[in-house]
């Protein structure tokens, strides 16, 4: 701020050196349980504690895939199978809505939109007895069906607002080519806007997924089973059970947050595109 | 049939690509919400609801829940639990905008790097402060060890009286990139040459801040804060995971309660009313949220 445009070489050192220095800071705390997810129980008693495993041990994860109790790969897959069909139907619903909210004004847009809005602050009580109750009449309480329901609901009011203001931006003329060319409204919107907000898209389904996979109460409530249950809450039960066996839990976690860690080293751009739109979870 | 094709001739086409979407939340949400406010006014647990016998009761759930000590200490809590999440996690993220908004080599990596801690499921960084600030093995008590702050190890997580902090400073390290990156974005959109030109009339640094940077920035840092209240303020997984709202309630806040009293009590209508009690703020608070997010939405 105010800085001139280029820093000198002296300052741009310093500043580097001081950024490096908070990124340690505040990512220690991820930093601290990889490291404990590869020691011995007894090492992670130590004190001082060992800043790196001087015995290194992978059986915290390899334990998990012995012992068919508490399967963390499995419970992984479930995560997975829920999370992608949450978005999935995140973004086929989200995609065309937006898209109209966008470019036409129909009777009861305001009043759409403004409901989009309201369901971005509901808090997960309010939904999860009667969603309970629904579930279980209809027959889909306790499978992964009932969690990619709910799931999705996280997903498509943060869609929509996020694409809303992708098809806003394309140029009507773009359009008006298309029906010139002899497209109706359906395939041009196939053929021609949907290719245009593709990086829209893209922020939405990851945002879905990462909502759905994130998320510990619906999965938690409406899957009883411990063998369809997602991996938050497999996480959770095993704290329940294991208490404080941190070599274990602490692999849980890395576990946990793989997929996370790859969406954010390939898809970053989309990340910060999304988290910037304004309309994300804070 | 030809009035129904004449409807979606124009503008009202957008409709049929609404609908279903509209349709969907309808039901997975708004009938959810509407039944949670049927559910308020019944009494309805887990003995009799398989019976299907449902007493109307009216109001008197939430009066026995505003009586309920415990209701009353979550709201305390929950407010407490917003007020200073929001506020270090604001101040702390407005730092660190200004200061990545400088142009160094390392700026934009680091700063990308930062927003790690957002992404990560609730569930996982409970997890992480549960182990960083468990009593024995914890690297916090060890740390205040070392530096000879404390004597003996600090029961973080279960001394009722410290308890909540611990949950907050968990909530303030998720909510940092949340509030940087915000502000960071903000903060590109003002121009550099009103900086120069306050300089040149002799405005240092702090007088620049308060003078050009915080008025222009106005608008993001409103829907920052309300966005962040609302997040805040319903918060779960966190708390649920790390404390459970122990030890003696002292960290549950109304979304916990709630679920507390609807899942782990089975007092259904209990919990409905609870939970119903808690979307009222929100909606309250939320309505800035809305007045902002639909300005320009007039035509």
């Amino acid at each position: 701020m105010g800085e001139e445009k280029r820093l000198n070489k002296k300052k741009n050192i310093l500043l580097c050196v001081i950024s490096i220095i908070i990124l340690c800071v505040l990512l220690f705390p991820l930093f601290w349980i990889f490291v404990t997810s590869l020691k011995t129980e007894q090492e992670i008693f130590r004190i001082p504690p060992t800043f790196y495993p001087h015995k290194l041990n992978l059986g915290s994860y390899a334990a998990q895939i012995e012992t068919g109790d508490f399967n963390m790969f499995r419970a992984f897959g479930n995560s997975f199978i829920i999370s992608i069909g949450a978005m999935l139907i995140a973004v086929v619903l989200a995609v065309p809505a937006s898209y109209a909210i966008a470019k036409y004004r129909f009777v009861g847009r305001k009043t759409m939109l403004l409901g989009f809005l309201v369901t971005q602050m509901l808090p997960v009580s309010v939904l999860l007895t009667p969603m309970f109750i629904m579930f279980k009449g209809m027959n889909v309480y306790n499978t992964w069906i009932s969690a990619i329901l709910a799931d999705a609901t996280l997903g498509i009011p943060f869609s929509v607002l996020i694409l809303k203001n992708y098809f806003a931006s394309i140029p009507k003329e773009l359009e008006e080519a298309a029906y010139i060319d002899g497209c109706g409204r359906f395939k041009a919107f196939i053929k021609v806007l949907i290719p245009v907000a593709k990086p829209g898209i893209i922020v939405c389904a990851i945002f879905s997924f990462l909502y759905s996979w994130g998320d510990l109460a619906y999965g938690m409530t409406f899957i009883l089973d411990q063998k369809k249950r997602p991996i938050t809450a497999g996480i959770f039960n095993f704290m329940g059970q294991y208490g404080t066996t941190w070599s274990y839990l602490t692999a849980f976690a890395i576990v946990t947050i793989i997929p996370v860690a790859l969406i954010f080293i390939f898809m970053q751009k989309y990340i910060i595109a999304g988290m910037t739109s304004g309309a994300v979870k804070g | 049939m030809k009035t129904i094709k004449r409807f979606f001739k124009h503008e009202n086409v957008g409709i049929l690509f609404a609908l279903p979407a509209f349709v969907y939340m309808l039901i997975v949400v708004g009938y959810p919400i509407i039944s949670n406010i049927v559910l308020s006014v019944q009494d309805v647990t887990v003995r009799n609801l398989a019976r299907g016998t449902k007493n109307f009761v009216g109001l008197n759930n939430y009066i026995v829940l505003f009586r309920d000590e415990v209701f009353r200490l979550t709201i305390s809590n929950t407010l407490k639990f917003t007020v200073y999440s929001l506020l270090f996690q604001f101040i702390i993220g407005f730092a660190l905008a200004v200061f990545f908004n400088k142009n160094f080599s390392f700026a934009k990596p680091i700063r990308g790097l930062l927003m790690i801690p957002w992404m990560i499921p609730m569930t996982v960084t409970a997890l992480i402060f549960k182990f960083i600030f468990s009593t024995d093995v914890g690297i916090i008590n060890y740390l205040l060890h070392s530096l000879g702050i404390i004597s003996e190890n600090i029961e973080w997580l279960t001394n009722p009286n410290i308890a909540l902090g611990c949950v907050i400073f968990a909530n303030v390290w998720i909510g940092i990139p949340f509030n940087t990156i915000l502000l960071s974005t903000g903060l590109t959109t003002i121009s550099q040459e009103l900086y120069e030109s306050a300089a040149i009339d002799g405005a240092n640094g702090f007088q620049r801040f308060i003078k050009i940077t915080l008025p222009l920035l106005r608008p993001t840092i409103e829907s920052v804060l309300v966005l962040g209240f609302i997040y805040t303020f319903k918060c779960y997984d966190l708390i649920y995971v790390m404390t459970s709202g122990g030890p003696v309630n002292s960290t549950h806040l109304m979304s916990t309660y709630s679920y507390k009293l609807s899942f782990e009590m089975f007092d259904y209508s209990m919990g409905s009313a609870a939970a119903n009690v808690l979307l009222v703020i929100l909606l309250v608070v939320g309505m800035v949220y809305l007045k902002i997010t639909m300005e320009g939405e007039n035509d």
